[in-house]
């Protein structure tokens, strides 16, 4: 409907850069909004597994140690 | 069992996130700011989940100085810092937004400024407990800053009613509206941020637990 009303070659040149560049902005945010979460997620992974190895080397630790 | 219920609700969000952003795609334009409008499906469920932890952090620290039970200061952290997480994404995608439709990336008004200073006071939060070694002191000291940082939350989410600002008059709130079937995309959109926020905070709530057990486990250590 909106393309109908449009007047000449350099309109339609004009409204599909618009939306190109629309889309191109909304890309943008839709990757970066994932992106944060993939982040987080792969941050909290690799914290847990820091966590699991340190309570297992202490608990290794703790065991060998005599106790006085 | 509570993994397995994590990963479904987390599965679940995902799965809706994903089908909203093919519905989202398939809407008509906005007639006045055009196709970037569509990212405020993302970027105002973002701040609602990082506001919603905010308040949730507020609540945990009060618990914490009035019982002094060490488990309102694991639930503070962790939804402090998923909420972190949530309000750099709202920042980023508003930012983007910005871009589109002001035709700059950022202007110091009252709702982008307090929104930055509340991201800003939260990273503070944490950095502020990187920096106590005991933990009562520690979970003392974060508890008081995370209700002074609170403050400015409530600034964050009326400046636009308050002052005249660049950013967009509240839609839901402020005489907008929105088409039922638009509406109702973005309600799911909020459930789905919501749920992840949820999935997050209770990995995170477990990593708190870890750490607890650390600092027993190295308590014992010391003492043999």
């Amino acid at each position: 409907m909106y393309a109908l009303l449009l007047q000449s070659a350099e309109d339609v040149t004009r409204e599909i850069i618009r939306l190109q560049h629309g889309y191109q902005f909304l890309s943008y945010g839709l990757i970066v909004a994932w992106l944060i979460l993939v982040v987080y997620v792969l941050m909290m992974v690799g914290r847990e597994k820091k966590l699991k190895r340190e309570i297992e080397g202490l608990r290794a630790m703790l065991e060998e140690r005599p106790r006085g | 069992m509570r993994d397995k219920i994590l990963f479904v609700i987390g599965v679940a969000a995902i799965l809706l996130l994903a089908r909203d952003i093919n519905a989202i795609i398939d809407l008509p334009e906005e007639r006045n700011q055009g196709i970037i409008f569509k990212i405020i499906f993302f970027h105002v469920p973002m701040a609602i989940t990082a506001l919603t932890c905010s308040l949730v952090a507020f609540i945990a620290s009060i618990g914490f100085l009035i019982t002094k039970n060490f488990k309102f200061d694991a639930v503070a952290v962790a939804v402090t810092e998923v909420g972190l997480a949530f309000l750099a994404g709202n920042l980023i995608t508003g930012s983007i937004w910005g871009r589109v439709a002001w035709g700059i990336w950022w202007a110091w008004d009252a709702r982008l400024t307090s929104a930055l200073v509340c991201w800003l006071l939260y990273a503070g939060y944490l950095m502020l407990r990187r920096a106590i070694e005991e933990p009562t002191q520690r979970a003392t000291f974060a508890a008081i800053f995370s209700i002074f940082a609170f403050i400015d939350v409530p600034i964050v989410i009326f400046s636009i009613k308050w002052w005249r600002t660049q950013h967009p008059a509240p839609v839901f709130w402020g005489g907008g509206s929105m088409p039922k079937d638009w509406y109702a995309l973005w309600a799911w959109n909020v459930l789905a941020m919501m749920l992840v926020g949820f999935v997050f905070t209770a990995v995170r709530l477990r990593q708190e637990e870890f750490q607890r057990e650390i600092d027993s486990l190295r308590r014992e250590a010391h003492a043999i």
